[in-house]
């Protein structure tokens, strides 16, 4: 194909055209979905990538499945290099393409007129309230993945139209809410319909090789916009250590290491030095920590700064982006884990102090731009089991947000979510209809942010009361090592977990799985970002 | 007689009905005072009798806009009292690390909370203790505040304890809305938003309709109303009361003027019509399947408003939205606009260039006729301001603002496509019908890329708002959340909680001044599959509620999410979520004035050529007069462009219908 420059109004309209459809995709998915993590906390991400597998829009929900979508497309391709019109390829092994096996991901092809090579292909990633494994919601402390759940290679689920029930059915057996599961499946295949009706429209109206050819464009195009961003960082390199607290199987903090090196319009992120892979589940495989770092460059690109003088929209976010972006994560490492190494926590808290290293590191080249430390974890919480006024098992999980770190000429934002999630909460009402828990409170705790010029933002207290014996799951982190501040600001303060039976209050740890009795109250308080610039007298 | 006013940010627009001929005319509005300009367009009117006064107002959304708001408290289940500030908790800009969110409506200082608990069961856990209701009164007004918003966990099972509270605001001398009246339905933090939002605006709006209707009196105005959101007018003293139902009454009265021009000039009660109206920094659209669209689910300057609105679509592309290249090379219109001040660069004072400019310099912009003649346009100015363009996409000044009109016609098409497409429908199957000041320019080519073969462009473009207001019955929507946590609201509890909705919607419709005959009510209901937790509304029919009933809502639920999803699942349990009544009082409306008659040809309207396009008079159009474009047409407050390949029809009230010829 001769490589042609592009017309600058084709560069934004298709830019919108196929961002459109991953966000309508979104829509069906949220919509129609059941279980209460996709439909109210939208913990799911649809992505369209080009016939090559590289991703061309992706609806932005979830920043962790950034780098993950594609090694999924990438992998169904692999397993399966010859699909055909209506296959869809299922997949949630983070050894293969995954990430953490909660997050159940579907591919599916789309095809033009020429039936041998895909044109396109449809992916959407929900995260799955239960795929089985030692607790209710998979969100195990584990010490193997063996132990998390329902492990799923890549497998075609629908050929060529006609649904593969048997793999379903496998699936519906191994969760502990298969109607859910089904409800929430369904959910993500009538995404892929509507995704795929919506591009074969497009196709109709411009044809394959005016699609292709815009895609590439795209693709350059976004790759330009994140060359002349880092050409405005200074040339060097830059490191920084953070810790994750433990990983709540009596180890001491973990560090992770980051030296990020910028030369001209390229950079390199090389986490050499960091801690081992942990005996717990706090390990990442590589696909998170590429998605980790992809958000810290994506936010460098979209934040409004002097990095980018004079633009008024938002730029598209593609593969394109990640080109001049090389990421090292040594194996074996908790940034690089390899198998049957536990990870359904490096998902969701080690890729947090990825981002937190990245950033404290690039905060050195670029100190107008970066903030302080955000709270630094999702406070994963996971309650299930039988609920009496049905008799039926229920699994609820939720992820509650905290401080944002101080900005270098704004305080943060008060119990908002951090970095590498967006999730919605789920209303106090809605969550009593549904599960047998009671909240009372749910309040932001004055103070918690840190001191500086500009303050962290607090961090927030939620109660929730069983209402039947519990099996809770708690999968927190900065509970010891807290948010940092920036310039002279103070670090947030950590977060504290604790349990309120009758009278007696018992601090919990960051970690910890316990049978909770009827009546008993969790309490979470989450972290407080970092404050930025000394406090001012 | 019959006055409708629409007020807008730059202009006043009035239309006039004295039971046979219809009078239009536009004065500036007056921003500090926004009833003056209301007083200054009847005046211009000159009513020789009194008459009834419909007003759609923006001084509520205003006030949200600008935060020039009532002092409110807040009380709230104990614990509770940060559900406001927190929201759902989510950052508003995933990737921007320098996001911001606009304070809460009420800061914490005078957010209170009581102990106090229902549960899901509607099941009383914690009684609500008085004293503490009376301290909390006592400290809130040494607070001087004007109003107080009471929003309790579950209070739309269980309203007593909001009812006591009020009751003892009141004695406090306080103003008070509860959340069990405004918005009886779950999910706390969207219940909370909208009380609140009543508590900050209803206020404002009432020192404004007080002054208002005092003086309209003098003018002659025996009878003042107010468009909701909804689409249907409402009392004043109603609308001062819960003036969140007023935060779309000028989009509204618009949509509202669509659907009744739809109606006569298609001549269907049922119009399927998309309705289009550009300004100059955004643009609404709606589309209207037979009825207007009505939504629960909009969010008004960031806050959600749950109450039931007309769904109107906005996108940040007017005529004064801004062209741009980016460092990457692509080519940005909007939604950065140069408003109505500094306004495009043709006006003389901004430089950058606009959507405006760009029809200047193509030529769809008549000088002498811009804005009837008041505006002086300068296409040097815009080519000047276009030039930077030209030279980085290294074409021609034609073919940069042709790519322009693209860009922003493709930002219209997409919310287009969002408000039909999207939602199950079928453009093509719908006419597009554009007002508003700068749709004409844009409607013919927007619909071609939809593939929409016809337009409909009403007589009086620029003042179709104003007559949307007079078009509108009184109008108030009910609703009631029975879900249950163990079982299906049986059919007795169905049927008794529409009564109590509808004895109240009888009651408040008499208060309006229309006896029991006359008051219509229609019943619907939000239903899911179980499990869901996103509601598709659907009507019921009449009479008694029994298994009849559920079934034909239940089999309305499965083809309205086929419609809507893509699937439906007749085999799962559908959830009875949340009942509506809409009780409709029908009021005296206008008829559309038909036009002068003339033959097939246009000529007579002929005004001069701008390049190789006719110029026509649109005031001078003869109903029967039939042409092909490429025309511009211009009239005192709009400019309409008909491309080439369009045939033109003036019908019998000098509405335009044109129609895409089939290219052979």
């Amino acid at each position: 194909m001769k490589k042609t420059t592009p017309n600058p109004a084709d560069l934004t309209f298709f830019a919108n055209l196929f961002t459109r459809i991953a966000e309508e995709m979104g829509g069906v998915l949220a919509r129609t979905a059941y279980s209460p993590n996709i439909k109210e906390r939208r913990d799911f991400s649809c992505a369209l990538f080009d016939g090559a597998g590289q991703m061309i829009a992706q609806a932005a929900h979830i920043p962790v499945h950034l780098g993950a979508m594609p090694l999924s497309v990438a992998t169904a391709r692999a397993a399966f290099p010859k699909l055909a019109v209506g296959d869809v390829v299922m997949l949630n092994d983070p050894y293969a393409g995954g990430t953490h096996l909660p997050d159940i991901t579907l591919i599916s092809p789309v095809f033009g007129s020429a039936k041998r090579q895909p044109l396109a292909y449809l992916a959407t990633r929900a995260h799955h309230a239960d795929v089985g494994g030692m607790t209710p919601g998979s969100l195990p402390l584990s010490r193997e993945i063996y132990q998390e759940g329902l492990r799923i290679p890549p497998v075609r689920c629908v050929e060529r139209g006609t649904i593969n029930q048997a793999v379903f059915d496998l699936v519906f057996a191994n969760s502990r809410t298969p109607a859910e599961r089904q409800g929430d499946l369904r959910a993500q295949l009538a995404a892929h319909t509507l995704g795929e009706r919506r591009l074969l429209e497009s196709l109709e109206r411009y044809g394959a090789p005016e699609l292709r050819r815009q895609m590439s464009q795209l693709l350059e195009y976004a790759a330009t916009l994140m060359q002349a961003t880092l050409k405005q960082i200074p040339d060097g390199s830059y490191s920084f250590v953070d810790q994750l607290d433990d990983d709540g199987a009596g180890s001491g903090p973990l560090p992770i290491r980051v030296e990020v090196r910028i030369r001209g319009d390229q950079a390199e992120i090389d986490f050499t030095g960091s801690a081992p892979a942990c005996a717990t589940s706090l390990n990442a495989v590589e696909a998170i920590t590429q998605s980790a770092v992809y958000y810290c460059f994506l936010c460098l690109l979209v934040t409004p700064s002097r990095l980018h003088p004079g633009r008024s929209s938002l730029p598209p976010i593609n593969a394109g982006c990640f080109r001049p972006i090389a990421v090292h994560a040594p194996p074996g490492s908790i940034v690089n884990a390899e198998p049957p190494h536990a990870v359904a926590g490096g998902n969701v808290e080690t890729s947090q102090r990825i981002v937190d290293a990245v950033l404290g590191a690039l905060a050195q080249a670029l100190p107008d731009i970066v903030p302080a430390a955000s709270q630094g974890t999702m406070n994963n919480v996971t309650l299930g089991g039988i609920d009496t006024r049905t008799g039926q098992p229920f699994a609820y999980y939720e992820t509650l947000a905290g401080g944002m770190g101080a900005r270098p000429n704004a305080d943060g934002l008060h119990a908002v979510q951090a970095h590498m999630t967006n999730t919605m909460n789920t209303p106090a009402e809605a969550l009593e209809y549904a599960y047998p828990l009671r909240v009372e409170r749910y309040e932001i705790v004055a103070g918690t942010g840190g001191k500086g010029t500009y303050r962290g933002g607090n961090g927030l207290i939620r109660d929730v009361r069983m209402l039947n014996d519990t099996h809770a799951v708690l999968l927190t982190e900065r509970r010891t090592q807290a948010p940092y501040g920036l310039a002279g600001g103070e670090a947030g303060t950590p977060g504290d977990n604790g349990l309120i039976r009758g009278r007696q209050r018992k601090r919990l740890p960051g970690k910890i799985e316990l049978e909770l009795k009827a009546g008993d109250v969790l309490r979470i308080q989450t972290p407080g970002g970092g404050g930025h610039g000394a406090i001012l007298t | 007689m019959l006055i409708g006013i629409d007020t807008g940010g730059t202009f006043t627009d009035l239309v006039l009905f004295d039971g046979q001929h219809v009078r239009t005319c536009k004065v500036p509005s007056t921003p500090e005072d926004f009833s003056r300009g209301v007083l200054d367009a009847i005046q211009e009117a000159q009513p020789s009798d009194s008459f009834t006064l419909v007003h759609a107002s923006t001084v509520a959304t205003n006030a949200l806009l600008e935060r020039k708001l009532a002092r409110a408290a807040l009380i709230t289940t104990h614990g509770f009292r940060d559900v406001l500030e927190i929201g759902r908790q989510t950052r508003p800009e995933l990737y921007n690390l320098a996001t911001t969110r606009p304070p809460p409506l009420i800061p914490r200082s005078l957010r209170k909370q009581v102990r106090e608990r229902v549960s899901a069961t509607g099941d009383i856990l914690q009684p609500l203790n008085e004293a503490e209701v009376e301290k909390v009164m006592a400290t809130l007004a040494k607070q001087r505040v004007d109003i107080v918003a009471v929003c309790l966990l579950f209070s739309f099972l269980h309203p007593a304890h909001e009812k006591q509270i009020a009751a003892a605001a009141r004695r406090h001398g306080l103003k008070v809305t509860r959340s069990s009246e405004v918005l009886p339905e779950f999910r706390e933090f969207e219940r909370t938003s909208t009380t609140v939002v009543n508590a900050c605006v209803s206020p404002v709006m009432q020192t404004y309709v007080k002054r208002l209707a005092r003086n309209a009196k003098q003018t002659g105005a025996r009878q003042l109303r107010i468009v909701q959101s909804n689409g249907g007018s409402l009392s004043v003293h109603a609308a001062g009361e819960a003036a969140v139902h007023t935060l779309l009454s000028g989009p509204a009265a618009g949509v509202a003027g669509a659907l009744a021009v739809a109606r006569t000039a298609l001549q269907t009660e049922s119009p399927q019509v998309i309705s289009f109206d550009m300004g100059g920094t955004s643009t609404d659209v709606a589309l209207l399947n037979g009825d207007v669209p009505i939504t629960t689910e909009a969010d008004v300057a960031g806050w959600p408003v749950r109450v039931p609105m007309m769904d109107i679509h906005t996108v940040g592309a007017g005529g004064g939205s801004i062209a741009t290249l980016d460092a990457g090379g692509a080519l940005q219109v909007g939604p950065e606009s140069a408003g109505a001040d500094p306004g495009p660069a043709c006006y003389g004072v901004g430089t950058r260039p606009t959507v405006t400019d760009a029809n200047l310099v193509l030529g769809r912009i008549v000088p002498d006729h811009f804005l009837g003649g008041r505006k002086r346009v300068d296409r040097e100015a815009a080519a000047e301001a276009l030039a930077p363009l030209v030279q980085r996409m290294n074409m021609d000044i034609e073919s940069a603002a042709a790519a322009v009109i693209r860009i922003v016609n493709a930002n219209m098409e997409r919310a287009i496509r969002v408000i039909s497409v999207e939602r199950g429908h079928d453009p093509r199957d719908f006419t597009l019908l554009s007002y508003g000041g700068a749709g004409g320019l844009h409607v013919c080519e927007l619909a071609r890329s939809l593939r929409i073969t016809r337009v409909l462009i009403p007589r009086h473009p620029g003042v179709l708002s104003a007559w949307g207001a007079l078009a509108m019955d009184v109008t108030k929507d009910y609703s009631r959340t029975v879900l249950q946590v163990d079982a299906r609201p049986n059919d007795r509890r169905i049927e008794r909680a529409f009564q109590q909705l509808e004895t109240q919607a009888r009651r408040e419709l008499r208060k309006e001044g229309f006896p029991d005959a006359k008051i219509m009510l229609s019943r619907s209901v939000d239903l899911r599959y179980a499990g869901q937790s996103y509601e598709l509304p659907v009507s019921l029919p009449a009479g008694r509620f029994d298994a009849t009933h559920r079934r034909a809502g239940e089999a309305a639920f499965h083809a309205a999410h086929e419609r809507r999803f893509g699937h439906a699942e007749p085999d799962l349990p559908v959830e009875w979520v949340t009942l509506r009544v809409r009780a409709t009082g029908p009021v005296a409306k206008p008829q559309q004035e038909p036009i002068q008659k003339g033959g097939r040809s246009a000529q007579g309207a002929r005004l001069s050529k701008q390049g190789d396009v006719d110029v026509m008079d649109r005031e001078r159009l003869c109903a029967g007069n039939e042409w092909q474009g490429p025309v511009l047409l211009v009239e005192d407050f709009a400019t309409t462009w008909i491309p080439g390949g369009w045939q033109v029809r003036v019908d019998k009230w000098g509405h335009l219908h044109c129609t895409e010829m089939q290219s052979a």
